[in-house]
């Protein structure tokens, strides 16, 4: 098992090396001009050549990816052309909201994915299955950014009951003391009992959460079906039903418990989508979080923003299926 | 192994069940905890929702971007432009003196002016400024061109000695690279105190918390100059929002007081709701086609004058810019001297154009033209829209490029100028009222491409304009008939389509008074002239 | 055995074999269902041009007199931000997509097959070398690399396109490999090694022919995903170009005209949402009937 686990870390980071080299050849080969975006678009050439020094430019691209290589070592991240600031600093600000969204989706897909699943699964070819089906493959085929317009216009515009988009309401922000302490607005609120505060930051949280959740929700259910449909299919479930153990006793006891295993893979997975769902619905709620900041960050060919949030969300992305394949490997039946 | 495993993560399960419920009852009971806060006692707010960051730069040497619109609130000029009177008002500097020859520049600095910080603002702290962003170099420097040194004349009178003379008195009230700030502040604080959203200003308002990137909230200055009229705002926030429904909506809920790039259909629906006003006025800003003049067929003239007739101006001013602009004469918007009511204009007709590519002998398959605009502008891409469906007729095939803008700049100085576009679509707005803004920048001969993105250049007309600036300061008269005749010239010559001067719009609550728009300063508002009304 | 023979008896219980993979599918009424939609959808992608009632509309015409009216029997979806007919345009957009789409996954199949057979005809080090690269490729978190490529290269629906398949070939390149691992044992391939076929004649005439049919499965089951990135990229101004009808960039579009005209972002994104539904129901339906754990007689 340790070895398993150091030969998958070892490949994690080969993973990250093989992801900042062609990011990074994908960002610089192409052609354009990182030093005018530092110097201001009405800079004078004196002032860009200047800056092409400055920001190591002039050099071949293999030395200077050799330098960002060596910078990552020290934790620096380089400077964002747009701001001029440490990106490593804007990832410390942006991720925050963004895992919170994350973390919301992904508790809805565990609570109502799981179940949803395990319904279909029981009922097979039932209405049940067939409503579930639909709902779970329904989900995975909404076109994220759509969803969030749709949400705002209902339940904003129309029913005036939910709040537009941001992670609080101006006057929440203005009257109370507005907690910082981890970064993690509703972690803060929680840890400080600032309760008001708390409130109006999950009455924010509901439509970018449900935007969000939605398509774990559909992985899940999915996933969880057909994994448990195979294992219903097995011997020792038909065996076990055969001895007239109750139906629900042979599902819940047996089948659910032994299909875990590929369905939180598939919530591992489900993160994954989450956060690049992020990517597409945050700048619609003013959300605050990574997802805005890569947006903006690639239309202005931001290289090492976009480094940074390549980086951080593959090392995620490499941990979350270290995860997996943990849980996979801990699974019985794969050692059999 | 199976059952240990399984039973852990129910415990977890259940955890994470209970916190979350937990979560939403103790939300719940604080429902009425929130009505006991009194609001009288709450100070008065200006939220301003703002289409992209208020601030990328925190530096008032290097930023050339949104941050003005901060800057200026906190910040000072020597001297700033009045919109009303179209002339250079005293701001820092309480009355200017220039000498004959227009080399040399007095200044007088008004006395009991304060730093926020409470050092005073003198003759030292304008020449350390203006000194800091000349050696700088970076963003707007380039404004100081004409400066070869700055004395210190005495506590409260500072000499400006030029290299060539130079209108110092309009580069004074640029809307960047202009701000005067406290040495003390900056000298005693290291590089990166700036960028941790500090400022060293003198102007009406402090920064008084700063989300990076997000959003800047400002507090009154009490001890500012100007004083403070009865009625006021405390505090002003100015956050990113970027979706223009958002921006809308805020407004009309109340939530802010005052926003602006919006949609002609947005404001005219905002128009019939009571609790808002709509304040429009004049704008320095217009937007332009460059036509790269040196591939073909465009290094024709009598093709660029054919696509000049071909452009659709009055749809596109009526549909893609909502009426909030009117047809361009030539290179100059109204209010900076080289514009003249008298200017030709191109009118669309199809027929006219259709003759000139006859003549230019344009074969009857037509040709293809790539059109690059910035991708988001809506304005300019439904500028593309109608321009193609216009270009059809006559045979054009017109390729719509939505880029950002970064990389079609970049595109638009490759090398060969076949890998440029053929179009390129640009607002260009001035750093400060002068009309070498537009002239020099878009249309002077250079020896590398910068912002003549039309690649056009003729002798004669850098004669005229070269002049022209020489005889701003001395024989304004003169210089203004040399700047209207560079304008026909490049009228004539068509190296653009001169679309549009646009009409700035803000939609504001109704209780929000006092906004003077100002033509000069894309986008700022001078908070302390607003107050809001009971 | 008379090469007819061979050609019989190869075929009869493929034939049988999909009759009874139509019966079953047939059978799931959702996914009849779903197939049936997606027969609509390809016959409005293919007679687009003929059939949509304002074609000049599509590319070449606006109307701006009537910009921005709500849906009515005129223009059942409204009009545009330049009054084009939005019903014309979502169908025309029906097209776009999908050839887009299907592109997109044949660019993926021709990566990812050839590498994915070479792989698992050679073993050995070249396997190994191979399916390294293709993990590191599968290692990039989802859109992210699409939207970097489609960046950079600049925004067109070419360049989406290519950013797809560059992301989407990994998984061509598994499937295909495990499909060659167990057919490179089979006696027609051991027949063809014996009397001396080159290695690479073996991959491309008899390895890859043999393992189509679950690549056009699995190719029919990324439609709908596709189509969903396409939208995407050019919701974030990264794909599709001004005036071209796609549903993505209307969307995008619509954000402007938001409070003023519901139904311009309604109907695209009904029509992403429906598109993509009935690809996923299919696939779903496929995999089920193809997979002999959860088939069912």
């Amino acid at each position: 098992m340790k070895s398993f686990i150091i030969k998958r870390l070892l490949f994690g980071v080969v993973v990250l090396f093989f992801v900042i080299l062609v990011t990074f050849i994908i960002t610089r080969v192409v052609p354009s001009d990182p030093a005018q975006k530092w110097v201001g678009a009405r800079a004078t050439a004196e002032q860009l050549e200047q800056a092409t020094i400055e920001l190591g430019l002039d050099k071949p691209v293999y030395i200077q990816f050799g330098k960002y290589i060596e910078d990552i070592f020290r934790g620096n991240l380089g400077k964002s052309l747009r701001s001029r600031q440490p990106v490593i600093e804007e990832l410390k600000t942006y991720l925050p909201p963004t895992i919170e969204l994350v973390i919301i989706s992904t508790i809805a897909a565990i609570f109502i994915g799981i179940p949803l699943g395990v319904a279909s699964a029981i009922k097979k070819d039932k209405l049940l299955d067939h409503f579930s089906r639909f709902t779970s493959i329904g989900a995975v085929s909404l076109p994220v950014f759509w969803v969030a317009l749709f949400l705002q216009l209902i339940f904003y515009s129309s029913l005036k009951i939910l709040p537009l988009g941001g992670q609080l309401g101006i006057k929440t922000e203005l009257i109370y003391q507005v907690p910082d302490i981890t970064g993690f607005l509703i972690f803060d609120c929680l840890i400080s009992a600032n309760w008001p505060v708390l409130k109006d930051a999950l009455l924010h949280m509901v439509l970018p959460g449900i935007t969000i959740a939605l398509y774990p929700i559909g992985l899940v259910a999915r996933m969880t079906r057909s994994a448990l449909l195979e294992i219903l299919n097995e011997e020792y479930i038909v065996a076990a039903k055969s001895y007239g153990l109750p139906n629900r006793l042979v599902v819940w006891r047996y089948a659910v418990k032994n299909s875990l295993g590929p369905t939180i893979t598939v919530v591992t997975l489900a993160i994954g989508y989450s956060l690049v769902n992020t990517f597409l619905i945050e700048a619609i709620y003013s959300w605050p979080g990574i997802g805005s900041y890569i947006a903006i960050s690639v239309t202005s060919l931001d290289y090492p923003a976009i480094m940074g949030v390549t980086i951080f969300s593959t090392i995620a992305y490499v941990v979350l299926n270290l995860i997996a394949d943990i849980v996979i490997a801990l699974d019985p039946r794969v050692r059999l | 192994m199976s059952n240990l495993k399984t039973k852990g993560s129910r415990k977890t399960l259940t955890l994470i069940f209970l916190t979350l419920i937990s979560i939403f009852l103790l939300s719940g009971c604080n429902n009425n905890g929130s009505n006991d806060v009194d609001t009288s006692e709450l100070p008065t707010i200006a939220f301003y929702a703002y289409d992209s960051e208020p601030v990328l730069d925190w530096d008032p040497s290097v930023g050339t971007s949104n941050e003005i619109i901060i800057y200026h609130n906190v910040y000072e000029t020597l001297t700033r432009f009045n919109s009303e009177t179209g002339d250079i008002e005293p701001l820092i500097a309480e009355s200017y003196k220039v000498s004959e020859d227009g080399m040399e520049w007095v200044f007088n600095i008004r006395k009991d002016m304060k730093f926020h910080d409470g050092t005073d603002v003198n003759a030292e702290a304008v020449k350390f400024s203006i000194d800091r962003t000349m050696e700088r170099n970076m963003g707007a420097a380039y404004i100081w061109g004409a400066v070869q040194e700055i004395i210190v004349v005495d506590e409260y009178s500072v000499k400006f000695i030029l290299m060539y003379p130079s209108p110092i008195d309009i580069i004074s009230s640029s809307s960047y690279g202009a701000f005067i700030m406290s040495p003390d502040a900056v000298t005693n604080n290291d590089e990166e105190w700036f960028s941790q959203g500090n400022e060293a200003g003198s102007g009406p308002y402090i920064v008084d918390s700063a989300k990076m990137g997000e959003e800047v909230v400002l507090k009154k200055f009490d001890e500012y100059w100007g004083g403070w009229n009865e009625q006021f705002y405390d505090k002003v926030i100015i956050r990113k929002v970027s979706e223009v429904s958002s921006r809308r909506q805020l407004v009309e809920s109340g939530e802010a007081q005052i926003t602006t790039y919006l949609p002609a259909e947005d404001i005219e629906a905002m128009r019939k709701k009571d609790n808002i006003t709509i304040i429009t006025s004049d704008s320095f800003t217009n937007a332009a086609i460059h036509l790269n003049t040196e591939v073909e067929p465009l290094n024709d003239v009598r093709v660029r004058q054919a696509l000049s007739y071909a452009f659709p101006y009055e749809d596109v001013i009526k549909y893609a810019a909502g009426n909030y602009g009117v047809q361009s004469k030539g290179v100059i918007p109204a209010g900076i001297i080289g514009y003249s009511e008298d200017l030709p204009q191109y009118k669309f007709d199809l027929d006219k154009a259709q003759v000139l590519l006859d003549e230019a002998g344009i074969s009857e398959d037509g040709f293809t033209l790539s059109y690059n605009y910035s991708s988001g502008d809506e304005i300019q891409k439904k500028t593309g829209e109608l321009y193609k469906a216009e270009l059809k007729k006559l045979n054009i095939e017109l390729e719509i490029r939505g880029m950002p803008w970064d990389s079609y700049f970049e595109m638009a100085k490759a090398t060969n100028p076949e890998d440029r576009q053929d179009m390129f679509a640009m607002n260009w707005w001035p750093e400060n009222a002068l009309p070498s803004s537009w002239f020099y920048n878009l249309y002077h001969s250079q020896d590398e491409i910068y912002w003549n993105l039309s690649y056009w250049s003729d002798p004669i007309f850098d004669e005229l304009t070269d002049a022209a600036d020489e005889l701003s300061t001395s024989d304004r008269e003169l210089a203004e008939e040399k700047y209207i005749e560079a304008n026909k010239l490049v009228i004539e010559e068509a190296p653009s389509i001169f679309i549009y001067d646009s009409i700035k719009v803000y939609a504001t609550s109704k209780e929000f008074k006092g906004l003077k728009a100002n033509p000069a300063y894309e986008g700022v508002i001078f908070f302390n002239e607003c107050y809001p009304e009971n | 055995m008379s090469y007819n023979n061979l050609i019989v008896n190869t075929i009869r219980p493929r034939i049988r074999e999909l009759k009874i993979s139509l019966h079953l599918l047939n059978r799931n009424y959702l996914t009849r269902f779903a197939l049936l939609i997606v027969g609509l959808l390809v016959a409005i992608a293919l007679l687009a041009p003929l059939i949509v009632p304002y074609p000049e509309q599509i590319m070449n015409e606006n109307n701006p007199e009537e910009k921005l009216m709500a849906p009515s029997a005129e223009h059942l979806f409204g009009t545009d931000e330049l009054g084009r007919d939005i019903f014309s345009r979502v169908l025309y957009g029906t097209r776009i997509s999908m050839r887009t789409a299907l592109l997109a996954v044949g660019l993926a199949i021709i990566i990812g097959v050839p590498l994915g057979a070479i792989a698992g005809a050679s073993g050995g080090i070249v396997d190994e070398l191979l399916m390294r690269f293709t993990d590191l490729f599968l290692s990039f978190p989802p859109l992210l690399l699409a939207i970097t490529i489609a960046a950079f290269m600049g925004p067109n629906l070419t360049n989406a396109m290519i950013a797809i398949a560059i992301t989407w070939w990994p998984w061509y390149a598994r499937l295909m490999r495990g499909q060659a691992v167990s057919i490179k044992e089979r006696p027609f391939v051991k027949a063809a090694e014996a009397i001396g076929t080159p290695h690479i004649k073996i991959v491309f005439m008899h390895i890859i022919p043999n393992c189509i049919s679950p690549i056009i499965v699995q190719a029919s089951m990324d439609i709908g995903g596709v189509i969903l990135t396409i939208a995407s990229l050019s919701f974030l101004g990264l794909g599709a170009q001004p005036p071209l009808p796609e549903w993505g960039l209307m969307i995008s579009t619509s954000r402007t005209y938001f409070m003023n005209a519901w139904w311009y972002s309604v109907f695209p994104g009904l029509f992403i949402f429906m598109t993509v539904l009935v690809f996923n129901l299919l696939g779903d339906g496929l995999r089920e009937v193809l997979d002999p754990k959860t088939r069912k007689l």
